[in-house]
Parts: C-alpha cells; sequence; structure tokens
C-alpha cells in the first residue's frame, strides 16, 4: 500500500465533507507533528545515545530501565534510532511530496495554458504514469537507479506528479474561464500577467491541502521501499529498514519492530489529521 | 411499489426506448477511449524498455554471476536472448512479439515470462479479490451504521478509519501474522493454494481500502438520505435500515466506482508487501525478486500487463458507468 | 555476499560460491535421533528457504535444487562422510595407470521410473549432456574440468576419459550436480527438465509448481540404496512434499504451529525458543564457511598490514556467539573444521587483539585521525568499501556486518557498505572496485582452488571467485601438485599449506561456520544428510498422532 491518503484529497474534492471538528485530537495531533519535526531537527536533544552505539554484549535487552525502547540485535538503543530515524523518513515524505508538488504545478499549468497540444501530450504522459501502480513504478525506478534514499524519494514523486498536474490543471482552467480572468484579459492584461496574478494563487488553496496529506502518504511509501530493502545504507536508522530488520527477532525481539511501526503510523497519522483539518477550513470558503 | 420508486430506478426503463443511440454514442466514445489507450500502453511500454536498457553492467554477467561457465555457455546465452543485436533490432522484436502475446524468456527463471506471470498472477489475483470483497463489506457494514448518526459516532469512526489509512500495511500483516497465525494458531500462514491461508494476508491488505471506502461510502449515504425520495419513502412509513439498505445504498455505491483506478494500485501496491511478509507467491514476490536481480523481461512483462490491465478497466468502467448510473446517459 | 535464497539465486551463487564444489566436506552421515521406531507410510511436509531456479541439477549450481531433486536422482558412486568414495549405481571402477580414464562396471538391475532400463549408453547421455552448451551448466560442466568423452564398452560398462588427471573426478561424481536422469526424458530437452526430472531414485516427482512446491510419490521397485544408507529398499514414507517458504520467520511459524512437519534453516534468532520446544527436535549439520574476502589488488587491503590489522580489531568470537546465539561457531579456517583437510593449526594463527591492530595501522602509516575519529593518511580517509545486496540478506548477515563497522571504528577504520543493485555488484565485482566482499562456501578442499588459484582472478568478460584477488607462485603450484595426485592424503596435506599460507597473510577472514539447522517435529525421525549437507528422505519417517 503505497498512497492510501492520496485519494482522500481526490474523493473529497468531489463531495463536500461535512465538518468533523475533533479538537483535542487535533491538539495532540499538532503536538505530535511538532515533536516529530523537532526529533528530526535536533535527534541529539532528544536521543538518549548516538544511534549506531551498538554493542553486542547488550543486545537485545528488553523494554525497561536503561532502555526505554529496549535494544536490537546489534545492542543499539531502540528508542535513539526511532528518534534519529525521524528525520530520513520525514525528509522522504516532504522531499517527494515537494518535488511531486513543483514539477506537477508546471505540467498542470502548462496543460491548461499552453494550447491544445501541450494539453494532450502532457495530460497523456500523466495517464502513462498513471496506468501503473505506484509501488510498481517506483520499483521500476529503483531497477534503474538502483537503491537509496535519493532514488526513493524520485520515485515516489514521479507517481505522485500527475495527481497534482490533474488538479492544477483543473484548478487552472476553472479560474482561467472565470468572470473575473475574463474580464482581467478583455480589460488588456497580458495573459501572462493574469496567470501570475490570478489562476496561480487561486488555484494553490487546495493544492496547499493536499500537500500535506500526500506527505504522510509518502513517508509510508518511503518506508515500504525500505522494508523491501531499497532504503537508505546501514547502519542508517530509518522506520522502514528498522522494521525489516526486527521482523527476523520478532518471536524474541517485538520491540524492534513494534516501535519503529508505531513511530510510522502516529506521525503519518498526525500528518494526515492536521491536513484534514487544513482541508476542512479552506473548503469553508469559495475556491 | 413501482410508482414509488426512486428516478434512479426507473431509469434503466427508459433506455429500452433509445437502445441505437445510445449504443452508437458509446461505441465512438469507446473508440477514441481505445486509441487514446493504446497510445498509453505504447508509451509504458517503450517508456520501461529504454529505461531498463539504461543500467550499467553486462546482461550476460547479470545471468550468470561469477558462476564458472564457460565462454560456450555465455555465447549460447547471448544468442538465446538475442543479447548480441543492436538495441533497436531487440526493441522492435520484443514490441513486435508483446503483440503476439510473447513477453520472452525469464533471465533467470528458466521460463517464459508470460508463464511465469500466469503462475504468479493466480494467487496475487485471488488475494486481492478476497481483499476488495473485505474490504467492500466491511466499509459497506460500517458506512451503513454510522452515516447521519450522532456525532460521537461519526467521530469516532473517522478516527479509526484515519488510523486505517496510516497504518502501513507491512506492519500490520507482521502482527496480523504473529499474533493471528503463530501465536493463537487461529490462521495457517502457509499454503497459497487453501482459503484459511488467505484470510490474514487478505483483512492486512483490506485496511486502507476499508478506511478510504467507509468515508467515500458514508458521504454518499448522507447526501442520499438527504434525498426527496428518501422523504418519501420514510413517509410511506419505511423503516431507517430498510431505506439505508433498499434507497440510499445504490447512490452510496456510485462514488466507489470512480475510485477503482486507485483501487487497482493499493490493492496490487497492497500484495507487493504482503506476499513478501507472508512469503506468498505471487505477482509482488515475482516482481520485487526481478527487480533485485535485475530481470528484466520479467520486469517489463509485470509493467506491460498491469498497464493493460489498468486500462481495461478504465475502458470497461467508461461504457458501463452510464448503465450504473443513469443520471449520466444525458451527459456526452 | 549472500548465499542466494530467493528465486534470484543462480546467479549469486557464484557471487557467492555457494555450492562450490560438491566434493569432500562432510556431514552428519548418521541418521537424526528421535522420532522413536521407524514407522512406515505417511506423507512428509518438508519446508526449505528459497526456490529452484533450474530444477536440472546439471544446470543449476543451487543448494536448493540438489535438495529438490535428490529423492529423484541416484549417483554412479556415493561418498562417505570421510570423503571415502563407495559404489552405488556402479559396483566397481578401475583408473588407468596415467589417470585419464575412469572405468565403471554398472549395477544390471536398475531402472528409471519411466521403464527405461538403466545401462552404459544412459551414463554416457547424462555425461554429454553436463557439457553440453544448451544445458547451460553453472557448476557440473566446470567441476568436470578437462573431461573428453564417454566411450560404451559394453552395455553395464562405460569410460570416461580425459584429456589430462583431475583428481576431483570421483568426488563430485557423487554428488547430485551428476545426477543420472533417464536417458529418455533427457532427449526431450532443456524445456522439459524445467518442470520434470525422471530418475531412478527412491522417490518419483508428482508434480512440480514453481514457486510453491513439489510432490513426490515412493518408487516401490527402489532396490538400490547405496552402501552409504542406514537404510536399504524402497523409502518409508508413501509420499512426501517439499515446500518454498522464503521468509525465516513464516516457515519457522509453519514448523511450530505444526503446518509443516520439518524445515530447512531453523532462523538462529529462534534456536532457543525450537530447542526448549518439546515438540520439537533441531538437527545441526556443518555445512560451510562464511568469510570476509580482501582484496589484495586494489585499495587499502593492498597492505597486509592493514589487512592483519582489520582482522585483529574485531573480536569474532564474541559476535558470533552474540548474534547466532550459539547456532553457529567462530571460523578460523576458509574450510569448516569437519571437512577433510581442514587445518587445524590456523585457529592458534590469529585472533582478537585490538593493541596489535593499533600498532599495525601506525606501522603501515595510518596515524593521523580526523574529525570523526576515523584514521587517514595523507589526507585520505581510511575507508573501507562493502558492496552489499541487502534485499537478498540472509542469517542476519546485514547485522553483523553492522557490528563489525561499530567495532572497527573503534581503532579507525571506516566501513563504507554500499547496499547495491545486482549488476552494480558484478560490475563493482568485475572491475575490483571494493575492498571486502563476504561470501559462504560448502566445506571442501577441493574449493580451495576457486578461492584462491591466480587462474581464477576474474579477468575479462568471465567473472571468476577469486574475489581476494589473490596471487601467489608457491600456492599455485599445490594446487598443481593436487590436481595431479591421486593420493587423497598428499592432496589434503597440499591444502593445509593453503590454508596456513593465506590465513599468514591475511587474504582472507573467516567469520563463522554455517551449520544447516534442520527443525523437526518430534514424531519425524531418520532424515540423513550427505557429506555435503543435503537432506535425504529415503530413511525418513514420520510416527502418526
Amino acid at each position: 500500500m503505497t498512497a492510501p491518503a492520496a485519494v482522500v484529497p481526490e474523493v473529497t474534492a468531489v463531495v463536500p465533507r461535512r465538518g468533523v471538528r475533533w479538537r483535542p485530537g487535533l491538539w495532540a495531533a499538532g503536538a505530535f507533528v511538532a515533536l516529530v519535526l523537532l526529533a528530526s531537527a535536533f535527534p541529539g536533544l532528544l536521543a538518549p545515545e548516538a544511534p549506531d552505539a551498538a554493542d553486542a554484549l547488550r543486545a537485545l535487552q528488553a523494554p525497561g530501565g536503561a532502555h526505554l525502547f529496549g535494544t536490537d540485535a546489534n545492542g543499539r538503543d531502540v528508542l535513539s534510532r526511532v528518534i534519529h530515524g525521524a528525520r530520513p523518513s520525514l525528509l522522504a515524505g516532504v522531499g517527494a511530496t515537494a518535488l511531486a508538488l513543483v514539477s506537477g504545478t508546471l505540467l498542470g499549468l502548462l496543460a491548461a495554458l499552453g494550447g491544445r497540444a501541450a494539453d494532450e501530450i502532457v495530460m497523456r504522459l500523466m495517464d502513462v504514469v498513471l496506468s501503473l501502480p505506484s509501488l510498481l513504478l517506483a520499483l521500476v525506478v529503483l531497477t534503474v537507479t538502483g537503491p537509496g534514499p535519493l532514488p526513493s524519494v524520485l520515485a515516489i514523486a514521479l507517481y505522485t506528479m500527475p495527481i497534482y498536474a490533474r488538479l492544477v490543471r483543473v484548478q487552472a482552467n476553472v479560474v482561467r474561464r472565470s468572470v473575473y480572468v475574463e474580464a482581467a484579459v478583455s480589460l488588456g492584461l497580458r495573459p501572462s500577467r493574469v496567470v501570475l496574478r490570478h489562476v496561480l494563487p487561486n488555484a494553490f488553496a487546495p493544492l496547499v491541502v493536499l500537500t500535506t496529506i500526500e506527505v504522510g502518504a509518502a513517508m509510508v511509501a518511503a518506508s515500504s521501499l525500505s522494508y523491501l530493502g531499497f532504503g537508505p545504507k546501514p547502519p542508517a536508522p530509518e522506520w522502514g529498514a528498522m522494521l525489516a530488520a526486527g521482523q527476523q527477532y520478532f518471536a524474541i525481539a517485538w520491540w524492534m519492530a513494534v516501535f519503529p511501526g508505531l513511530a510510522i503510523t502516529a506521525t503519518v497519522l498526525a500528518i494526515t489529521a492536521v491536513g484534514r483539518a487544513l482541508q476542512q477550513r479552506s473548503e469553508g470558503r469559495p475556491a | 411499489m413501482a410508482e414509488t420508486a426512486p428516478p434512479a430506478v426507473k431509469a434503466p426503463v427508459r433506455s429500452h426506448r433509445r437502445p441505437s443511440r445510445i449504443t452508437g454514442r458509446a461505441a465512438r466514445r469507446a473508440a477514441v477511449r481505445l486509441a487514446t489507450s493504446l497510445l498509453v500502453f505504447w508509451g509504458a511500454l517503450t517508456a520501461s524498455f529504454f529505461a531498463l536498457q539504461a543500467i550499467p553492467g553486462s546482461t550476460v554477467d547479470a545471468l550468470l554471476g561469477n558462476n564458472d561457465a564457460s565462454m560456450e555457455v555465455r555465447q549460447q546465452i547471448i544468442s538465446d536472448y538475442g543479447l548480441d543485436r543492436p538495441l533497436h533490432a531487440q526493441y522492435l522484436t520484443y514490441v513486435g512479439r508483446a503483440l503476439l502475446g510473447d513477453l520472452g524468456r525469464s533471465y533467470q527463471l528458466d521460463q517464459p515470462v508470460t508463464g511465469a506471470i500466469g503462475a504468479a498472477i493466480v494467487p496475487s489475483l485471488q488475494l486481492t479479490a478476497a481483499g476488495l470483497a473485505l474490504g467492500l463489506a466491511v466499509a459497506t457494514a460500517l458506512a451503513l451504521a454510522t452515516a447521519h448518526r450522532r456525532r460521537a459516532v461519526r467521530s469516532i469512526s473517522s478516527g479509526v478509519e484515519l488510523v486505517g489509512v496510516s497504518v502501513p500495511v507491512f506492519w500490520a500483516a507482521i502482527l496480523l501474522l504473529t499474533l493471528f497465525s503463530f501465536r493463537l494458531g487461529w490462521f495457517p500462514a502457509v499454503g497459497g493454494d487453501s482459503v484459511a491461508a488467505l484470510v490474514l494476508p487478505a483483512v492486512a491488505i483490506a485496511i486502507p481500502v476499508t478506511a478510504v471506502l467507509t468515508q467515500v461510502m458514508r458521504e454518499g449515504l448522507e447526501r442520499a438520505l438527504d434525498e426527496p425520495f428518501v422523504l418519501t419513502a420514510r413517509a410511506r412509513g419505511m423503516t431507517d435500515a430498510a431505506v439505508r439498505l433498499r434507497h440510499a445504498l445504490r447512490h452510496a455505491l456510485l462514488p466507489v466506482v470512480t475510485l477503482v483506478g486507485w483501487l487497482f494500485g493499493a490493492l496490487l501496491g497492497g500484495i507487493v508487501v504482503t506476499e513478501k511478509v507472508f512469503g506468498r507467491p505471487g505477482l509482488g514476490r515475482l516482481v520485487v525478486d526481478a527487480v533485485v536481480t535485475k530481470d528484466l523481461p520479467v520486469v517489463l512483462g509485470v509493467v506491460i500487463c498491469t498497464a493493460a490491465l489498468y486500462i481495461v478497466i478504465n475502458i470497461a468502467l467508461d461504457l458501463f458507468y452510464p448503465v450504473i448510473d443513469p443520471r449520466l446517459r444525458g451527459v456526452s | 555476499m549472500f548465499r542466494p535464497r530467493r528465486s534470484t539465486l543462480a546467479v549469486l551463487a557464484a557471487v557467492l560460491p555457494l555450492t562450490l564444489s560438491a566434493c569432500g566436506g562432510d556431514g552428519a552421515g548418521g541418521a537424526a535421533a528421535g522420532g522413536g521406531a521407524p514407522v512406515q507410510g505417511g506423507t512428509l511436509t518438508f519446508a526449505v528457504n528459497s526456490e529452484p531456479l533450474a530444477l536440472d541439477p546439471h544446470t543449476s549450481p543451487q543448494d536448493v535444487t540438489a535438495i529438490f531433486t535428490r529423492p529423484i536422482l541416484d549417483s554412479l558412486v556415493s561418498q562417505e562422510k570421510d570423503g571415502t568414495i563407495k559404489p552405488w549405481l556402479a559396483t566397481s571402477w578401475e583408473i588407468s595407470p596415467d589417470q585419464r580414464s575412469y572405468t565403471f562396471k554398472l549395477r544390471q538391475d536398475v531402472k528409471f521410473t519411466d521403464g527405461t532400463p538403466f545401462d552404459a549408453a544412459a551414463v554416457k547421455a547424462n555425461l554429454d549432456h553436463i557439457v553440453d552448451p544448451k544445458t547451460k551448466s553453472q557448476l557440473a560442466a566446470s567441476q568436470f574440468g578437462p573431461y573428453q568423452d564417454t566411450e560404451v564398452v559394453d552395455r553395464y560398462t562405460a569410460k570416461v576419459n580425459f584429456e589430462r588427471p583431475h583428481s576431483p573426478f570421483l568426488n563430485v561424481l557423487s554428488t547430485v550436480f551428476f545426477g543420472i536422469h533417464s536417458p529418455k526424458e533427457l532427449a526431450k530437452g532443456p524445456a522439459a527438465q524445467a518442470s520434470n526430472i525422471v530418475g531412478s531414485g527412491p522417490f518419483l516427482l508428482e508434480k512440480y509448481t514453481a514457486h510453491q512446491s513439489a510432490t513426490y510419490r515412493r518408487n516401490p521397485d527402489y532396490r538400490w540404496a547405496p552402501p552409504t544408507s542406514s537404510h536399504q529398499g524402497p523409502a518409508r514414507l508413501d509420499r512426501l512434499e517439499i515446500k518454498m517458504l522464503v521468509e525465516d520467520s513464516v516457515r519457522y511459524g509453519a514448523l511450530t504451529s505444526g503446518q509443516v512437519d520439518a524445515i530447512l534453516a531453523v532462523p538462529p534468532s529462534s534456536l532457543r525458543l525450537a530447542e526448549a520446544d518439546k515438540r520439537l527436535k533441531v538437527d545441526r549439520v556443518p555445512v560451510g564457511t562464511y568469510s570476509y574476502f580482501l582484496n589484495t589488488t586494489h585499495g587499502v587491503f593492498t597492505d597486509p598490514k592493514v589487512r592483519d590489522a582489520f582482522r585483529s580489531s574485531v573480536d569474532f568470537k564474541t559476535l558470533v556467539d552474540k548474534l547466532y546465539f550459539g547456532a553457529f561457531t567462530k571460523a578460523y579456517s576458509p574450510l569448516s573444521p569437519q571437512a577433510p583437510g581442514y587445518d587445524k593449526g590456523t585457529e592458534s594463527q590469529w585472533g582478537f587483539d585490538a593493541a596489535k591492530a593499533n600498532r599495525l595501522l601506525d606501522e603501515a602509516g595510518w596515524t593521523a585521525r580526523d574529525g570523526e575519529g576515523y584514521r587517514t593518511k595523507d589526507g585520505k580517509r581510511l575507508t573501507l568499501r562493502w558492496p552489499i545486496l541487502k534485499a537478498l540478506d540472509r542469517e542476519s548477515r546485514v547485522t553483523l556486518s553492522e557490528q563489525v563497522q561499530a567495532e572497527v571504528k573503534k581503532v579507525g577504520f571506516h566501513v563504507d557498505i554500499q547496499n547495491v543493485t545486482f549488476n552494480e555488484y558484478l560490475v563493482k565485482y568485475g572491475k575490483a572496485e571494493y575492498d571486502l566482499l563476504d561470501y559462504s562456501m560448502r566445506a571442501d578442499a577441493d574449493s580451495l582452488r576457486s578461492l584462491f588459484d591466480t587462474g581464477n582472478i576474474t579477468k575479462g568478460p568471465r567473472l571468476t571467485q577469486n574475489a581476494a584477488r589473490y596471487s601467489d607462485k608457491e600456492v599455485d603450484g599445490w594446487f598443481q601438485q593436487a590436481l595431479a595426485s591421486s593420493d587423497a592424503k598428499t592432496r589434503l596435506e597440499l591444502y593445509e599449506k593453503v590454508q596456513q599460507k593465506v590465513i599468514a597473510q591475511s587474504v582472507v577472514v573467516p567469520v563463522y561456520v554455517q551449520s544447516t539447522l534442520v527443525g523437526r517435529n518430534a514424531k519425524v525421525g531418520g532424515i540423513t544428510f550427505e557429506p555435503q549437507g543435503f537432506p535425504l528422505f529415503q530413511t525418513a519417517w514420520i510416527g502418526r498422532g
């Protein structure tokens, strides 16, 4: 499963949601996102140990006093690795989404404003991308590039890009045909100026929302690739890779797989919750 | 009951009066759609073919590793796979054969790609179908139970859905496997062919699907429940449950159809990791192994098959959507 | 690195010379204890940890192919665990004085399960099949060395000729990689062997489903078990099923929950749980050694002092004990201890000594340290490039490599563990762009030649197995003498000298002795093992209840 959340904004764009206000939960989600941001910016502040402090003599200790989340098969502190794992995971999510956002927006604008031929070419290319299931496409990219964090980001960005391109194209078309843009053009403003001043800002609001939610989906996707063995190189702490390593020891050391899994779930959950709250707000006002 | 049936139910009757016009329009649309789809398909094939050729290293070495194969064996392999021919010739041969349904021979598996995919696709389709059926059933039940209920009920439901979309499938799969197969022993972990062994992986891939579908269906239900025909039905004394089941549900299912493309990708992505966790044979395992060992014919073959499947599904949907939703018939 | 564990493996097999040579070695020849008295009948379900790429052992180099086909195929000769060659389908043989011809007298009562009689023509068809380029043999043909031809002297006499003496011949002939197919089936061509194998063995293949399983039925006519077998006559089991369960946790879970009766490769992390479980038994069969090979021609390891410093800086004994829970033991030689020709002297040749490691690095000129504590020389960091294929990891080797990385950091080595694709791996291998490569090999003295002979350094398009790129005239000479020698004792003495020298020069760092850990339900008995560690089911039984 790579991008379950990706569909949510599309769906909700079709079907206006009724407000689900869930205040305390939202506060908790916001606080957790802040914590993850802090952990990825300054892992050293929060982590009790270095993430690669291996010591075979203290391997596989259960969670307890000295090691809150226990130790892994190399005798490294799992809590420290989970904290240090925030950065690569978040970077993968944010990086892939940002890349997809920028490239998708440019392609969407090109399709909407570049004339019929450009529209056809761009959208057919997007169709090519969309005709391959997300994870499969990512694997094809990794076949060519080889494993690593950067190729994973590229792969994820590639298959989320069409979502943005389509959204921007639709939004741009709507805005372009709106009364005030037609008025602006009839008043003699240059089309490029109209795009910059009117189309882009108006198409942007739903994008921000979509982007927030997509970060969570991209994080899950990156951890899936990492789980399959295509992630960063050892001994880098990364949640998906930690989980894969933990699976081998699940029968005797459940904590090795449970805590990184919890970290992914909680982070994605919090980011998605915040994103949806933003979405409800943005839908409250006219696009 | 016929006189009070909602317009949606009456519509199919109307369609009988002018079947030729509808078929004609649908046929024209299908032709255009087919042409575009073939273009997309060719694009996917070509892009993948050339992208995969860009990989460093000799294919023969990938085929042999550093096994002590003699130069004669190397030569035999090179000529068997046509690796000594220029790239454009390899491409044309590949496309030509692909059109005839021949996807070449796997570098690693000692069998034709179509055979490998054919064997792998059966367990994968079983798993996908089970996951989809489970997801639809649970989502329908949840949506029916929670639509237009008290705020608390809906909040809890949204919370659960949010967790469902956020849990990585592979993690859920590991937890399910350990708990229900190894600890409790309720379901076997092995047996690509047994129904019982299908339960846990199906649950794993159904989790995100259920979460998304519940949300979509509840929104559809809530809209439908606000429609005038529902008021009429209630006024006739139908119970709430009957209204939901008989009238609103049909409307709620419509937006699900628009999600088929996403569902396809989500389920396929789900089986890739789930098959690894459960060690099940299938398309996911096939493609991950092929990626690891650079078994290009298999990677290409899977790309082509899934792209074709996706396109066929979408064309079918285009054709049948008006049948499902009569309101779309007037729209060209 | 990693020994192939899934369908990809044939390729890897070499990178990881797993089945390198199927000779020599040793193994637990005796029946596994337990299971009570032998029982007749029943079905045994066995799960293995990888998938055969090619089902024909003449083609495939994989261990798992051997496991799938040994129930079906017999060999001309058999082997005791001390390396002695015994009759099987051949009742006797003579070696010509120039050691270039072997004349085999064959059993006259053997028939294949498709009804074809076994005779000298069948032997010729099989041996010629191995070297036929269409077979694409990745192991057997190279083990055949300077094979020339086979003559059918009379119906039950076959003469095998070589261009020059090839002393490992009888050893490899005893393995299933030289197993005898029904010539009628072989004539159908390689495509037929991809899904069906027909031989004269204790079982016949009913159905082979790629990626899933193979089912077998007893051959009721089987009267020609080798003298090395503890049970003569037809197999005790009515049926046998071998399943492919690649994922460690799934395979072990299937055993504990009773979904299969026995498994190959109990995960080391589960060994203690398995041994504590009264319903289970674990058999340990030593099979080979997992080692690090240090690149002697490129990079920092061209300096013997740096090589010695590397191996002295890691307490491998503690790491292996902790990481493998006693399942595997520390290795000292590239051969494993039970292999004929193992040199016990290597055990005192080297060990953990951090002070020595630091001293050696100082002597080698790596005296400065950079900001992260790594040693440098002329501004260059002391970095070791170590390509791995993480997606094919097995036996927690990535975990072990991370531990080694942390240990050698203490004396100032920077280990760059590179997770690469398979193609990149082969490119790096061919161009010697690595400092360290890891792989495991079967215990077998003859395989030392593949690992350390100058002729096996990769040159040109063909990749060969001397990953250390070690070249030494004296060692090459010992290999030549061994090849030409018909006396087993002389050969083993030469191989002992080879071990001494490669350890003295820190060319290879043996890490652990691999054992196959077969886990089985206590009601299963009688699974025996070939000297190479492959399980045999002709002797096996399964208790009721």
